[in-house]
């Protein structure tokens, strides 16, 4: 099926290549600029001992890296931003889906659940922030009273009072906040599938959970594998939501990675401190997306 | 049976975290101040009051936080969508040096925490004379939308059969002419899922905004509603009205594209 | 001859229009974001640049969770503005970086003139210098619920031991005797720095800059802050600024210690002035006064110019006249007190609404004030170390190991003072 003479084709890939590269460059281009020089800078920053903006600190080789790596603080903060990661990536799946499979369905105002669900999705956060401590709150907040007068407690609770009710609420807080988006991304793998495989399984009697575990779970995850490790990169990252609500607090228990080097550099004045923490921090991060990706792309195939 | 009662359960369940805490929000703007904080909350407001809106809209410069919060969030997706385009075309079908290596890599400028960035990225936008003003905040949320961008566009590309493509290679069409005339219209649907997601991305946006902005006539609503919170007090009323108006615009959006945008994302694989 | 006139006296008029056209421009950030304080902050700007037409004042509010980071960062940057208001414990880090202006000699003018409130210049007086003119003050007190004292016949403590006590029979009904911030943030430093200044351990540095802050006097302020803690809504591990507000207005909580609450008492809690009660914080009871702690907010200088230091004492000067600085008080009545002793007795601070109505509260706040101080900042014993001790809250932290983990207070007093050496390194 060739149509043109072999240096025609030559011509036209060498021109192909160069266009596309034309292509990328653009995008290539500005995260390089906005992503990639800065991130040199914070690593210039990680080796010297600047304290605050507008110093400029003496070369100090690795010593940062070294105190934060035998800081119990580090450590424990890492493992509160493992149980926030998990905690989410559950929450969040778990609701996504749920809402998908019924989005999927047919019922009377299925179109406009489609939409509306991305609600809570399309706040700012600040706003999320003021709605869900209002609500939280003993003076005019409405949870309590609720949970009250339907039996589930006795008396008021104060929901980021100890360190194991602020991380769930937050991670609740913040999967409400997300799971739209997800649910989105999952609906749309969904509609994917065939609509006649599942037909032809359900002609043949097979009950719904048979329906679900054989042939939608299955086409589901790639889809679901990528929003895995996307999703856990975004969540692991999520800095206001905590910052604005308990400030790491109760005695650090939502003291995550973010928000320890948050407060490390703009509270505590040590920003170089805080450039080590964070370059540590996203090496553990590539480290995981890279062996988690390369999973993926073994199971999906080419 | 169980199958229809267990879908209403779960719209119930999703209709009632959704709906209701937007539903206090929305009626405790309009309740007196006294009973927004009374120690037995209503269901239905026994109050009414605009008091909260007129003092928002009189004494803050909302409109202000409003308009520039849609220059802002207009111009990202714009401009991520002719970024985000291209370059998931080349990556998905053209020729390119290192091109599984550069795709993964992407996708990792989410492993960072972004507060790092932030200080690098200021002094830096300081030299290029671009603080407070709006276009750094375009760059800068485009840059962040932009990894993810290019990767739902480039599944978007995944659904187009190839043979629509190769049919018009085969009668010379050049690339360019290929994207531009036969793949964009086929493409419409990722392209609006892009432009919302970058738009919202760059609506919700607090951090760099916060920092980036110095001046109150460019500010835009997410940072603008912060200030409004107070050092020492709180206006539970002026707060509940500006988390209202916050939500409305996009609200207002979503109403009039919001079903494109989803039939977009779900209609299935383009035949 | 007569044509000429007209022409002469244009060309005078223009020359003349040219002069005042070299203006110098003033940029103020300040912190006071809610709208009716930067309303009343653009009039004021706007009668002194008409006053003086060789100079531009012009304003931009800043959010204090932002600035922080901001300030610096635009110093390195070069578009500071020239003016700034600070408290305390933001001055050391801008002056490390060397953007902060001596300013001592126009305070001891101020001084003279206007008698300034000692505690407030001892806030920015350190390292042979002064480093910002106080402009307003704000001191805690105990605000209470008149009538439900009344009906439940206890009077007004004064005594730790007192205090406890009302506070117990308050507690019951859904009322909750007083309301007290236990979550990580500076609302929680302050309040529970006027329990130890309470119990005489009000300095957290000894002069050398070494820490005084693990002693008993301390942890028996912590223990008696748990001790109230018990008889707190359960929120409170979480309150910030309006929470505790939020519950006096709504009388779920019988008192609060705090700055003030008139305006949220006046437009969200009924606002009936004989039902306010203001008190001094209770002292312990080997103590002979009262103490509380005061934050007097003062502008820096951060312009570098001869020309820009000339119009800024020229503008604080004219702010702090009697018959202007009542009404820049007022731009939160009830809130922001004087720091001047004219500024006290001054018409333009009386004659509004909010301070007429509630004149006795205001009163009793001016007069708690004068017992203020501020850890870290009492007059020569400052020190770096004090602006990421308490920007990271150590104090808010020690409480909630008492509160929230159960710790023993001495315990966790002496583990605070490890932290602050830990930081201080």
């Amino acid at each position: 099926m060739t149509s043109a003479p072999v240096p025609v084709r030559v011509a036209r890939r060498l021109s192909e290549r160069r266009l596309a590269i034309l292509f990328v460059a653009p995008a290539l281009l500005l995260l390089a600029v906005t992503l990639v020089w800065p991130l040199i800078l914070a690593l210039d920053l990680s080796v010297r001992d600047v304290r605050f903006i507008g110093q400029s600190g003496d070369f100090v080789g690795l010593a940062n890296y070294a105190d934060t790596l035998n800081s119990t603080r580090f450590w424990e903060s890492a493992g509160r931003s493992l149980i926030w990661v998990v905690g989410n990536a559950v929450v969040q799946t778990a609701l996504a889906l749920a809402a998908a499979l019924i989005l999927h369905q047919r019922f009377p105002g299925v179109q406009i659940a489609r939409v509306w669900i991305l609600l809570t999705w399309i706040v700012p956060t600040v706003v999320v922030v003021i709605i869900w401590r209002w609500l939280l709150s003993n003076s005019g907040g409405m949870i309590n009273p609720l949970l009250v007068q339907s039996g589930v407690i006795n008396a008021p609770v104060g929901f980021f009072a100890s360190r194991e009710s602020a991380m769930t609420t937050l991670i609740l807080i913040n999967a409400w906040r997300w799971f739209p988006f997800v649910t989105l991304m999952i609906l749309a793998a969904l509609t994917r599938i065939p609509a006649d495989l599942d037909e032809a399984a359900r002609m043949d009697g097979a009950g719904r959970w048979k329906r679900f575990s054989r042939i939608t779970w299955p086409l589901l995850q790639p889809t679901l594998a990528v929003l895995l490790v996307v999703g856990t990169l975004l969540s692991f990252n999520v800095f206001d939501i905590i910052w604005l609500i308990t400030a790491g607090g109760p005695s650090a228990g939502t003291q995550t990675l973010p928000v320890l080097i948050y407060e490390t550099a703009f509270r505590g004045y040590e920003m170089s401190q805080a450039a080590a923490m964070s370059v540590l921090t996203g090496l553990f991060l590539m480290v995981f997306a890279v062996m988690a990706s390369r999973g993926m792309s073994r199971e999906a195939g080419p | 049976m169980t199958g229809r009662l267990l879908l209403w359960g779960g719209i119930g369940f999703f209709l009632v975290i959704i709906g209701l805490p937007f539903w206090w929000v929305v009626t405790g703007s309009i309740k007196d101040p006294a009973e927004i904080i009374a120690r037995d909350p209503t269901m239905f407001p026994q109050s009414f009051t605009l008091q909260h809106y007129a003092k928002l809209l009189a004494a803050s410069a909302y409109p202000t936080y409003l308009v520039n919060s849609l220059i802002v969030a207009v111009s990202t997706a714009v401009l991520t969508v002719l970024l985000a385009v291209p370059a998931a075309y080349a990556f998905f079908r053209m020729e390119l040096p290192f091109r599984e290596g550069m795709y993964r890599a992407i996708l990792l400028a989410y492993a960072f925490p972004g507060i790092i960035v932030l200080i690098p990225i200021y002094g830096f936008f300081a030299q290029l004379g671009l603080i407070d003003s709006l276009v750094a905040l375009v760059i800068v949320n485009t840059t962040f939308a932009l990894p993810f961008s290019i990767w739902m566009m480039r599944s978007f590309l995944g659904t187009i059969p190839q043979d629509i493509e190769e049919a018009a290679r085969m009668d010379g069409a050049p690339t360019p002419v290929i994207l531009r005339r036969i793949l964009v219209p086929l493409l419409l649907p990722g392209i609006a899922a892009v432009a919302v997601f970058a738009f919202i991305s760059s609506w919700t946006e607090y951090i760099f905004a916060s920092i980036l902005i110095l001046s109150d006539a460019q500010r835009t609503i997410p940072v603008g509603f912060a200030g409004i919170i107070g050092q020492y007090q709180i206006d539970w009323g002026l707060l509940l009205a500006g988390a209202t108006l916050a939500i409305l615009p996009v609200v207002i959006i979503f109403a009039l594209i919001g079903r494109t945008f989803v039939a977009g994302m779900t209609d299935g694989a383009v035949k | 001859m007569t044509r000429l006139t007209p022409t002469l006296t244009l060309a005078a008029l223009l020359m003349a229009s040219g002069a005042a056209v070299a203006q110098t421009e003033l940029m103020l950030w300040h912190m006071e974001q809610p709208p009716h304080r930067v309303e009343r902050i653009q009039v004021l700007i706007d009668e002194f640049n008409a006053a003086h037409p060789d100079i531009v004042v012009r304003q931009e509010p800043q959010n204090w969770g932002e600035i922080y980071a901001k300030a610096p960062a635009a110093l390195a940057a070069g578009n500071a503005p020239d003016m700034l208001f600070a408290i305390p414990d933001f001055v050391p880090i801008l002056k490390e970086l060397g953007a902060v202006q001596d300013v001592g000699a126009f305070v001891v003018t101020l001084d003279e003139r206007h008698d300034l409130l000692d505690s407030a210049v001892a806030s920015y007086s350190y390292d042979n210098g002064v480093w910002a003119v106080p402009l307003y003050n704000m001191a805690m007190s105990l605000w209470y619920h008149r009538d439900m004292f009344e009906t439940a016949g206890i009077a007004v403590p004064s005594t730790w031991t007192e205090w406890l006590a009302a506070t117990e029979a308050l507690t019951k009904d859904g009322v909750f005797g007083i309301g007290l911030p236990a979550s990580k943030g500076l609302y929680t430093d302050q309040v529970i720095y006027t329990f130890m200044a309470n119990n005489g351990a009000s300095e957290i540095y000894n002069a050398d800059g070494s820490f005084a802050f693990d002693t008993p006097a301390t942890a028996e302020a912590y223990a008696m802050a748990a001790a109230m803690q018990q008889f707190s809504p359960p929120d409170s591990a979480g309150w910030f600024w309006g929470d505790a507000e939020a519950c006096f207005a709504s009388r779920a909580c019988a008192s609060i210690v705090q700055f003030t609450t008139i305006t949220t008492f006046d437009t969200q809690g009924g606002g009936n002035a004989a039902a306010l009660g203001v008190a001094p914080i209770p002292r312990a009871d080997g103590q002979s006064d009262h103490a509380t702690i005061a934050y007097a907010n003062a502008v820096m200088l951060l312009a570098d110019d001869a020309e820009k230091r000339a119009a800024f004492e020229t503008f604080i000067t004219w702010l702090m006249e009697p018959a202007k600085y009542g009404r820049f008080l007022n731009m939160e009545p009830g809130l922001f007190l004087p720091v001047t002793a004219d500024g006290a007795s001054a018409e333009s601070f009386w004659a509004n609404p909010m301070a007429q109505k509630y004149r006795s509260q205001i009163e009793t706040m001016i007069a708690n004030s004068a017992n203020g101080r501020l850890f870290g900042f009492t007059g020569g014993n400052t020190f770096p170390s004090i602006a990421p001790i308490s920007g990271q809250n150590v104090l808010s932290e020690v409480l909630q190991a008492v509160v929230i983990d159960g710790a023993d207070p001495a315990a966790a007093v002496a583990a605070g003072q490890a932290r602050m050496e830990e930081i201080a390194q």
